[in-house]
């Protein structure tokens, strides 16, 4: 756990300066919704790891950051505010550079790979995107939301 | 300094690098006449990133791209943080679309059967395709194919093919479509960004990065629609994997197979060596 507070706050740290030149909000103005975030993210982790029940990381973390910012907790005003300071393309771009940096362990198994199993992902990926987009436009369609 | 916080400290550094240089570069966008392709901070992230640690140039170490991949596992969490603030404050938002994000998520399971088991078979996969189509084939879904079929079996090299090319373009293919059928105005955003809730956190990332510099008005309830529909995604797919999308499969790969399977038994369809 205390590895795992180290590298979330370094992650933080670098998401800062992300959040700095892409979204011109300067690091001391966006600390504390950082510092939220991480410390949502410790907790979240911590409940699945002491909980005698088996939960995964990313349900309560996301339970926990959806509560905190929700109109139904007092406060919650300064907490949504806070962590709005934080664009999400900001936070994405380092973990997508950790992505990145861990490609070349899978480039030779995808050598080994038949041009098949390449297209049937890519129709994979598609099927569900394009399906799930179509699904919810027809509803908001019959509904007359747009 | 040990070795390993030797490592530690070269993944961070090149990572700061990264995105002090992506972010400087901005979002692009690249007219090709028929729609847009949309480009940003976080796909030249990867796509460097994936350069960089390229196997022949020996910049990075394996040990390095272990260790890549183990904080990307701790650092998704992060993002999974900041989307749950953006849900809170967009909950009543949320209800109100309540309907189409229920729909749209049994378009998310059975979007891969439906468009990936046909043309599976017409191009000569075997078995192969059951777990290959079956999901997204992400981390749990090959767990749920092991655990049935073996991790050896044609199904469970089927699911890790895709696995494999999931994780090395997955992200860039879903935010170059999502970008490019977002810019074709045939879809509302709300609807794509829903679609973008594939139930993989890079992917979603990406397809909703695209989707947020396509309709840059609409970026913060995209944000939100594509956190809620792949935190919904994620939440039930174990069990809708196990009781709906594996039966299913099955029983339409036996309907199928005869009816465009191809009668030759393709070499290794999985691992074309032979071809």
């Amino acid at each position: 756990m205390k590895q795992k507070a180290m590298i979330l706050s370094i992650i933080g740290l670098i998401a800062l300066f992300g959040n700095w030149i892409g979204y011109k909000v300067s690091p001391i103005e966006a600390l504390p919704g950082i510092i939220i975030i991480v410390v949502v993210t410790l907790i979240g982790w911590s409940l699945t790891e002491y909980l005698p029940f088996k939960i995964p990381a990313v349900v309560w973390i996301s339970l926990l950051a959806l509560l905190i910012t929700s109109p139904a907790l007092p406060g919650n005003s300064f907490f949504a505010e806070q962590t709005a300071k934080i664009n999400f393309m900001a936070l994405a771009t380092p973990i997508l550079a950790y992505a990145g940096l861990s490609f070349g362990k899978d480039v030779d198994s995808f050598k080994k790979l038949s041009w098949r199993i390449v297209i049937v992902s890519l129709v994979v990926y598609t099927g569900t995107f394009l399906f799930a987009t179509l699904f919810a436009e027809i509803v908001f369609k019959i509904q007359g939301r747009f | 300094m040990k070795e390993g916080t030797r490592n530690h400290l070269k993944i961070h550094l090149l990572v700061l690098g990264l995105v002090i240089v992506t972010e400087f570069i901005g979002q692009k966008k690249i007219d090709l006449g028929i729609g847009v392709l949309a480009l940003f901070p976080m796909l030249y992230a990867l796509v460097i990133g994936g350069v960089i640690s390229w196997p022949s140039f020996k910049w990075v170490k394996e040990k390095e791209m272990k260790l890549a991949a183990n904080v990307l596992g701790i650092a998704f969490m992060l993002f999974v943080a900041k989307l749950g603030t953006m849900l809170g404050p967009s909950l009543p938002k949320l209800f109100e679309a309540g309907l189409s994000l229920t729909v749209q998520e049994i378009g998310h399971f059975i979007g891969t059967i439906i468009l990936g088991l046909p043309i599976a078979l017409l191009i000569g996969m075997k078995r192969e395709a059951i777990g290959a189509t079956f999901s997204i084939d992400r981390e749990p879904n090959l767990a749920i194919i092991s655990e049935k079929y073996g991790a050896d079996s044609p199904e469970g090299r089927g699911a890790l093919g895709v696995y494999i090319c999931g994780t090395l373009f997955g992200a860039i293919y879903l935010a170059l479509l999502a970008g490019f059928l977002g810019s074709t105005g045939i879809f509302h955003p709300i609807s794509l960004a829903m679609g973008a809730g594939v139930g993989s956190g890079s992917m979603m990332a990406a397809a909703s990065g695209a989707l947020a510099v396509t309709f840059p008005e609409a970026a913060d309830d995209i944000a939100v629609f594509a956190g809620a529909a792949n935190l919904i995604t994620t939440i039930i797919g174990t069990y809708v994997c196990i009781f709906f999308s594996l039966p299913v499969t099955e029983k339409l790969y036996q309907w199928l197979e005869p009816i465009l399977g191809r009668s030759k038994k393709t070499a290794d369809p999985v691992e074309g060596k032979s071809l």
